[in-house]
């Protein structure tokens, strides 16, 4: 009767911890669903995309750029070959140092994002306190030798109710173009096509070019839906206590066969002690 | 007084569930081989960014005292799933269950966290890939 009570006991706890695990995952993903809620406008007739966006559960394999690719199969040139080796073997995640992931990154990145536009500007807030301010001007050029940056000389564009924006400028050291830590250089050049098809969701269509790392242009697509009205983007000082620096190895760790980061077979944590 | 004590799992494997990325990957700086279980004394709490961080005095097996740092995710992430700052008081006798790092050195991934009244709680970093 004792061993039973126990078992017992312990299954609760057991379905109390996997239920912890579902609501952890729910903060930042959410499994998606069909909205009959109209898209949002602005004033000047064009959608709204502001929101706090959260990542499907269905985005497989997730911070992988190369999710909607065959076998996940970049298309490296040597020289990309030799800096996705780089990159695995000689370098710490920049955004762990907390450097700026930059674009396209943190369009694969599974934490949620807010955005907030205006008639001329459009701005992207991330966790670890990161932005983008984006212009929406149709008549604005690329510069002739932009600053390189993480997240590029970005310019805003309306075609109908897409959002275009196309980046260059972007620096070719202490970045990874995704959480496994494959390549860019500074050919970068991002074009993000955003829509948001109906008030629950938006979404990006984007044409990845990199002329040194990858042999041709490639896509990546993604949908996030939106959260609760009282989730927003908090605080978060990537800088104030980065212990885990020194602790850090090189590259990504493991990739799975399914293209996501992480050990294939992990050992189990001890058994929950019971409840008191 | 307490028992404090210090456990190694050497375990079985499972499989484990596939999350997205945060602040760094799980297998980036620790070891999924290496489960453990500390059981000791409070000494420091640190509620920043990127990661909290609480301290524990805690004896090894053969009863010298150790230290032990136990990394957990960002404050905001805990705080929405329900882990406050105040659960962590100085002097509580808790116990942590987690993943050594790889370099060997006493830092710990705090996946679950049993506080001193009993109540368990996810420390895990949210979406780091680490096992579920």
């Amino acid at each position: 009767m004792t061993a039973m009570r126990a078992g017992l006991t312990s299954s609760v706890v057991l379905c109390v911890l996997a239920l912890s695990a579902v609501a952890t995952r729910a903060q930042l993903q959410v499994p998606d669903f069909k909205s009959n809620k109209p898209t949002p406008r602005m004033a000047n007739g064009k959608p709204d995309l502001s929101g706090y966006w959260k990542g499907t559960t269905d985005t497989k394999p997730g911070g992988n750029i190369g999710k909607d690719l065959p076998g996940w199969k970049l298309p490296l040139t040597p020289a990309g070959e030799a800096a996705l080796n780089h990159n695995l073997t000689a370098t710490i995640d920049p955004e762990s140092l907390c450097i700026i992931g930059g674009i396209p990154r943190h369009n694969a990145s599974g934490l949620p994002f807010e955005v907030l536009q205006g008639n001329n500007k459009i701005a992207f807030l991330y966790w670890y306190s990161y932005f983008r301010l984006i212009p929406i001007d149709p008549n604005r050029k690329h510069s002739d030798d932009p600053d390189p940056s993480f997240f590029g000389e970005e310019l805003g564009r309306w075609e109908g109710d897409t959002l275009v924006i196309d980046s260059i400028g972007f620096k070719d050291e202490k970045v990874w173009i995704d959480e496994n830590a494959n390549p860019h250089s500074d050919a970068l050049h991002v074009v993000e096509r955003w829509t948001r098809p109906d008030g629950d969701h938006i979404h990006v269509e984007t044409l990845i070019e990199d002329p040194k790392f990858y042999t041709r242009p490639f896509t990546y697509s993604r949908t996030w839906v939106l959260g609760k009205p009282d989730e927003e983007i908090m605080e978060y000082a990537c800088s104030e206590n980065n212990v885990d620096a020194a602790h850090l190895g090189f590259g990504p760790g493991p990739i799975r066969p399914d293209g996501t980061r992480g050990y294939i077979d992990p050992a189990p944590l001890p058994p929950p002690l019971p409840r008191k | 007084m307490k028992k404090i004590f210090l456990l190694l799992v050497v375990a079985v494997a499972t499989a484990g569930g596939a999350r997205l990325v945060a602040h760094h990957s799980f297998a980036a700086e620790f070891d999924a081989s290496k489960a453990i279980r500390v059981t000791g004394t409070l000494s420091k709490v640190e509620w920043t960014n990127p990661h909290i961080y609480f301290y524990l005095d805690a004896k090894d097996e053969q009863g010298n005292a150790v230290k032990w740092t136990c990394e957990s995710g960002a404050p905001g992430a805990l705080s929405r799933r329900g882990f406050k700052r105040g659960d962590l008081k100085l002097g509580d006798t808790i116990v942590v269950d987690g993943y050594r790092a790889k370099n060997g050195s006493n830092l710990m991934d705090a996946r679950r966290v049993t506080l001193a009244d009993g109540r368990i709680v996810s420390g895990a970093s949210a979406g780091d890939g680490g096992p579920q």
